[in-house]
């Protein structure tokens, strides 16, 4: 084939490509496209871990992979035989807050976020460049209940959010947010929810082989459990500015007159109203002034000195490996490096290993922890289609992963509790199915609050451990639990400055002046003298350059 | 249908559109963001509060010293390998060369995460319980095991180069083997040398992954501030950036890697 023939086969090809699309693009009816960007491992993948996977298998059946879809097929299944139109579902992942805010800033197109508690805060209070804002609120017939679509009342989400959930999202969990912001529910629908806390090793031992009561340290050390040296270099931090700074506060006010334990003590005795507790100590957790980092900075200095690592996912395996003791952790995490120690190792034939199974627990602090919402929210993108169907999908979206199996689904693949209790209470028969014990009076485990009915009412029995300090208590933490946590602001423009530099402080060494100065003055004088091996005599800036060798004929 | 002649130098012109969109344009757009604020307005602030913070100024300076001895460390690893390997005559040496650079087939990640686990391992036993906390030394191993391929490779293409013949006049000359080494291998493998230290001097000042997961994230350098500044404040990640950039211009030209010598293009990579 001689160039001629070749280019115009190349033209003609390019001339036709476009046609094809185009036809393919008539055939069928349009496709709407929803893109949405959801943290990494948040959601059912369907396959061996999923609930549908293992339901199959308590069935007694013999499942293979495909019989366990991923959720968004669902979905787009689902949405195709109630809406009678057809949804594609793009989904993709970020692992921060802060990477999802830089890919959102940098112009990157989504529908849909999954975003947390402070970062829904951030975004629906700030603008871009041009002026337009981040987010579109959800539609009045979102929360109408008993809206119907092709005679299934579609409106899942505020027909079976928890309302303990729902109320949080609406008064912005207590936070003193200025005037004019934003309640979180105008622009976000809860997805995920927890605590932070600490996972342990209940049966650690030290040099001497003599057993330690770590439980009982981390009661009586409480948030200074991280500048113990019993513990030194058995614990880990977050390597997140965020959740550090907060330990480092619980570090720091844990005591004294108008500590956090002191407004505890008040709060249990009556003293203090919940919501009277609940302000102060959200007030401290949210301390961002100069004066406040000026005392954290020494506490985060030994926090620095005595743990392990600042990790992000280090943590979960040095936790079962024995590397270290204690870890910092999510409580979803938590629940997650729970049922994987218990587990144990597996040898070449997949069976366990006897003795390797271990039993961890999970602890939330005395004095006050945090408590963090992840919630669906969708950007201005939505509303630019003027069919108004991206939107349409988008919401549908948050409703179906709010129907309770469907919840149940992505809580029991992630390991993070979901934020619907379901209107029937769905979600208690799944706790129950988990957790439950036989039903002994004095094993309640009260869950009213989350159903939202008096206390003492809805719960479900379950042994000690569980109640105290295993996968139940970490992902359907207790009132009295609950009661003392705070949600963290996201930092407005000053502080946020403040606290970048602590935490560079923090993070890296800081030399003396003089030693900075001596350490400039050594490596400008060795850049000069090479210079001047170099260049030595040859610099001479008037001598005319030398003509080139060759000359162009 | 007559196509267009094309001259040989038109060839050039993807990697001309290459290095406009990969390269120009993306440092551009870091100058940018340095010498400007969150609004977008030009400003200094930056480069003023980058030098007269005594925290970014020691983590460059801790920074260039760990890869300064990841560097040394390398080199005085790498050379003797290299030197044996391309003078002596064992058979099918480049077998013991490729096992050498055999590592740089698996994932990086795998291979520092697989170092972390053997120290793991190493620190249970009473005599070695220090490894635990020992972040820098941990650092610089992992560093110079990353690197050292980087090292080898180089010295070894320009040692294989060295005629033997010079040797042998060496030695006919009277010249001792410690002469031999001074005045004629060592100079000869000089462009080795050169390229090896900049390829393993400039990343080791940037490669966070190595000092997050061995050091324990106790260790900052430089790669990793840029990282977590741009978490949030990307006109002090950019202003960090550049200034790395232009100390690692300034060693490339200063150790003379910028000149397009015969020798020294052949021992690069």
């Amino acid at each position: 084939m001689n160039a001629k023939k070749f280019a115009s086969v190349f033209l003609a090809s390019s001339l036709l490509l476009p046609s094809f699309g185009m036809l393919a693009g008539c055939s069928g009816e349009e496709v709407t496209v929803l893109k949405v960007y959801n943290w990494e491992e948040y959601i059912d993948e369907g396959g061996k871990d999923s609930y549908v996977y293992d339901m199959l298998l308590d069935e007694g059946e013999d499942p293979d992979e495909d019989d366990a879809p991923p959720i968004i097929e669902d979905f787009e299944t689902w949405y195709k035989d109630t809406y009678g139109e057809e949804v594609k579902v793009s989904y993709s992942t970020f692992g921060t807050n802060e990477d999802m805010y830089n890919e959102l800033k940098l112009g990157n197109v989504y529908d849909l976020l999954c975003p947390s508690d402070y970062m829904i805060m951030k975004l629906a209070n700030e603008v871009r460049e041009d002026g337009t804002p981040y987010l579109e609120k959800y539609d009045e017939s979102f929360f109408d209940p008993e809206r119907e679509v092709n005679g299934e009342k579609i409106n899942y989400y505020i027909r079976n959010v928890s309302p303990y959930i729902k109320k949080q999202f609406e008064t912005n969990a207590g936070l003193e947010t200025p005037e004019g912001e934003p309640r979180w529910s105008e622009y976000a629908a809860g997805y995920m929810w927890g605590t932070t806390g600490f996972v342990y090793n209940p049966e650690v031992r030290d040099k001497q082989g003599n057993p330690i009561d770590l439980g009982s340290l981390l009661e009586e050390k409480d948030w200074r459990i991280f500048i113990d040296s019993n513990v030194k270099g058995l614990i880990t931090a977050k390597d997140n500015v965020r959740d550090t700074y907060f330990a480092a506060l619980g570090v720091t006010y844990e005591e004294g007159e108008n500590g956090l334990s002191a407004l505890h003590e008040a709060f249990l005795s009556g003293e203090l109203s919940q919501e009277e507790y609940t302000k102060e100590i959200t007030r401290i957790f949210n301390r961002t002034d100069s004066e406040t980092i000026d005392a954290v900075k020494p506490e985060l200095m030994k926090i620095k000195e005595n743990i392990h690592s600042f990790e992000t996912d280090t943590g979960k395996a040095d936790m079962v490996n024995g590397t270290i003791w204690l870890n910092y952790a999510w409580s979803g995490d938590a629940v997650y490096a729970l049922n994987e120690a218990e587990l144990g190792e597996t040898d070449r034939n997949g069976n366990t290993v006897p003795g390797s199974e271990l039993y961890l627990s999970y602890y939330v602090p005395e004095a006050g922890s945090n408590l963090w919402f992840d919630g669906w929210v969708m950007t201005k993108h939505v509303a630019e289609d003027p069919s108004g169907k991206t939107k349409q999908a988008a919401q549908a979206f948050v409703n179906f992963m709010s129907r309770p199996d469907n919840a149940m689904r992505n809580s029991y693949y992630i390991g993070y509790t979901s934020v619907i209790s379901g209107e029937n209470d769905e979600m208690l028969d799944y706790i129950d199915w988990l957790y439950g014990g036989e039903e002994n009076e004095e094993d309640f485990y009260d869950l009213s609050y989350f159903f939202g009915r008096e206390a003492g009412t809805v719960g479900v029995y379950a042994d000690e451990e569980q109640r105290t300090s295993r996968q139940l208590y970490a992902q359907f933490p207790p009132q009295e639990v609950i009661s003392r946590c705070a949600v963290m602001d996201y930092y407005r423009k000053d502080a946020s400055e403040r606290i970048n530099e602590l935490w560079s402080q923090v993070k890296a060494e800081t030399l003396d002046t003089w030693a900075i100065v001596v350490i400039c003055l050594v490596v400008v004088a060795i850049a000069l003298f090479t210079v001047f091996v170099k260049f030595g005599g040859k610099i001479d800036l008037f001598r005319p350059k030398p003509k080139k060798g060759y000359h162009k004929v | 249908m007559k196509l267009p002649r094309f001259s040989r130098k038109a060839l050039c012109i993807p990697y001309g559109v290459f290095l406009l969109f990969f390269v120009v344009a993306p440092m551009l757009v870091i100058l940018f963001f340095a010498f400007t604020d969150a609004a977008g307005h030009f400003s200094f602030a930056n480069f003023i509060k980058f030098f007269s913070d005594p925290t970014k100024l020691s983590t460059i300076v801790y920074s260039l010293v760990i890869a300064l001895v990841t560097t040394v460390v390398a080199l005085l690893i790498a050379y003797p390998v290299a030197y044996i390997l391309a003078r002596s005559h064992i058979k099918k040496k480049y077998v013991i060369l490729m096992l050498f650079v055999l590592p740089m087939w698996i994932n990086f990640v795998l291979r520092v995460n697989a170092i972390r686990e053997l120290f793991n391992l190493l620190a249970q036993a009473e005599a070695l319980a220090w490894l635990a906390n020992a972040n820098y030394f941990k650092t610089i191993f992992g560093m110079v095991y990353d690197f050292l391929p980087f090292m080898i490779l180089p010295l070894y293409t320009t040692m294989m180069k060295i005629d033997n013949s010079l040797y042998e006049a060496s030695a006919d000359l009277g010249g001792s083997a410690l002469t031999t080494f001074a005045r004629v291998t060592l100079p000869l493998s000089m462009p080795g040398i050169m390229s090896g230290v900049t390829m393993v001097f400039l990343p080791s000042m940037t490669n966070y992954v190595v000092s997050d997961m061995l050091g324990n994230a106790k260790v900052t350098i430089i790669g990793k501030f840029i990282y977590t500044y741009f978490g949030n404040d990307w006109n002090m990640g950019s202003m960090i950036a550049l200034v790395l950039l232009v100390v690692v211009f300034l060693s490339t030209w200063l150790t003379g890697g910028f000149k397009a010598d015969e020798t020294v293009r052949g021992a690069n990579l």
